[in-house]
C-alpha cells in the first residue's frame, strides 16, 4: 500500500508566510530552487553569480511577497524577479570582465544522466550559448527552454511579442552558424 | 531553414534542459537573510482596526446646498494640492532633518467597489491602507504619513486591477511584473 504525498500548494505556502509564519517559505525556495537555477546558470554561465542571482530573487521575493497578487503562480512571478536579477548581476560581470567565464564547478552542476563525461557537443552548446548576446540568450532560454508563451515572457522582459520574436529567432540562427562553424573544426 | 537546422535546435535545447542542481545552502543563505530582516506582521492583528475603519469609512447620508457641495470641492481641490506639494503653501509639518509629512493620495475610480493604497510604506499589504471613497463618489482617497525618502506605490482595485497613479512618475526599477509610481518627500 502506497503513501500519498499531498503537496502544500504555492497558494497556501504564500498565505502562511504572508501570515507571518517564515518558515513556510522555505518549502517555496525548495521547490524553486532547481529550476530557477537552471535558467540562472544557463544565463550567467558562472556557478557563483546564478547562486548570487537566485538567493537575491528568493529574497527580494519575500520582501515583496505582499504583492504576489495570484499566490498560485508565485513561480512565474519569482520568475520575474529573477529574470531580472540576472540581467543585473550579468551587468556587473560584464564590468568586472567576467561575463560567461565557465568554470568546471558551474559545467559539473549540469546533471548527465549516464554520469559520462560530458562530451564535445555539450561544451560546444554552452559556448554556443555563451556567444549570444544577452537579450537574445535571454528570449532564447524563455522560449525554448522554460517553454514560455511570448505573452508572458513580454510580462517578465517588458519587451515586446514582436520584439522577442525576432529574438529568438536571431538566436536560433545564431546558434546553427556557431555549431556549423564547431562541427567543421 | 533546413532539417538538419531544425536538428541542431532541437539537440541544444534537449542538452539544456537538463536537470540542474543547486547548491541547497542556497536555502540555508536564504532563510538566514530573511531571519535578519524585520518580522513580517500577519493580517491577523489588523482585524479591530479594519473594523474600526469600516465603522469610520461608512456611507453616510449628507444633504448639501448645490453652493455647499461646490465649496467642499473646491477646499477638497485645494487640500490635495497642497498636500502633495504641487501648490506654494504652509508645510504640513515642521521643517525637520527626518519629520514626518502627512501625504494624501487620490484616484478616481467611479466603479470601484473598492481601493487599496499599497506601497514601499506599508508592505505592499492591501489590507493596511483601504482608500476611502469621498462623498460617495468617484474619488478614492488615502493619507499616509511618510518620512523623507523615496518611495513606489500604487493603487489596487477590486482586490485584482493595478493601476498606478496616472499623475505620478512611474516607477522605472520596478521588476515585479505591475505598474507602479514614484513619490518623493523631501526632508523639509
Amino acid at each position: 500500500m502506497g503513501i500519498d504525498k499531498v503537496e502544500t500548494s504555492d497558494a497556501d505556502l504564500v498565505r502562511r508566510v504572508l501570515d507571518g509564519d517564515t518558515r513556510a517559505y522555505a518549502g517555496l525556495v525548495a521547490r524553486y530552487r532547481d529550476r530557477l537555477g537552471r535558467y540562472a546558470m544557463h544565463m550567467l554561465g558562472n556557478r557563483e553569480d546564478a547562486e548570487e542571482a537566485l538567493q537575491d530573487a528568493f529574497v527580494r521575493g519575500y520582501r515583496s511577497l505582499a504583492r504576489c497578487y495570484e499566490p498560485e503562480r508565485f513561480g512565474a512571478w519569482l520568475y520575474g524577479i529573477l529574470v531580472n536579477r540576472c540581467r543585473t548581476t550579468g551587468a556587473r560581470a560584464t564590468r568586472r570582465g567576467r561575463l560567461f567565464v565557465r568554470d568546471e564547478g558551474a559545467l559539473n552542476g549540469f546533471a548527465h544522466p549516464s554520469g559520462a563525461e560530458r562530451t564535445e557537443w555539450e561544451d560546444a552548446v554552452h559556448r554556443a550559448l555563451a556567444r549570444l548576446a544577452p537579450e537574445y540568450r535571454e528570449a532564447f532560454l524563455l522560449k525554448h527552454v522554460e517553454d514560455l508563451e511570448y505573452e508572458t515572457m513580454a510580462r517578465l522582459t517588458g519587451a515586446g511579442v514582436s520584439a522577442l520574436k525576432m529574438r529568438v529567432k536571431r538566436a536560433r540562427e545564431q546558434l546553427q552558424v556557431i555549431l556549423r562553424e564547431a562541427e567543421r573544426v | 531553414m533546413s532539417e538538419h537546422d531544425e536538428d541542431v535546435i532541437e539537440r541544444v535545447v534537449s542538452e539544456l534542459r537538463r536537470p540542474v542542481q543547486i547548491d541547497p545552502a542556497v536555502d540555508t543563505r536564504v532563510m538566514e537573510e530573511i531571519a535578519r530582516l524585520p518580522v513580517r506582521r500577519g493580517h491577523g492583528g489588523l482585524r479591530a482596526a479594519r473594523v474600526a475603519w469600516r465603522w469610520l469609512a461608512r456611507p453616510r447620508a449628507i444633504s448639501l446646498s448645490p453652493l455647499a457641495g461646490l465649496g467642499i470641492a473646491a477646499v477638497f481641490a485645494a487640500l490635495v494640492l497642497a498636500l502633495s506639494g504641487r501648490w506654494p503653501g504652509p508645510p504640513s509639518a515642521p521643517p525637520g532633518e527626518r519629520a514626518t509629512r502627512e501625504f494624501q493620495f487620490v484616484v478616481v475610480e467611479p466603479h470601484a467597489a473598492r481601493v487599496s493604497l499599497v506601497g514601499d510604506f506599508n508592505d505592499w499589504d492591501a489590507a493596511r491602507t483601504p482608500m476611502r471613497r469621498m462623498q460617495g463618489g468617484s474619488v478614492w482617497s488615502a493619507v499616509v504619513p511618510l518620512r523623507p525618502g523615496r518611495y513606489r506605490y500604487a493603487f489596487l482595485v477590486d482586490g485584482r486591477r493595478w493601476l498606478a497613479d496616472p499623475t505620478a512618475p512611474a516607477a522605472r526599477d520596478d521588476e515585479f511584473g505591475t505598474p507602479s509610481s514614484v513619490v518623493t518627500v523631501g526632508s523639509s
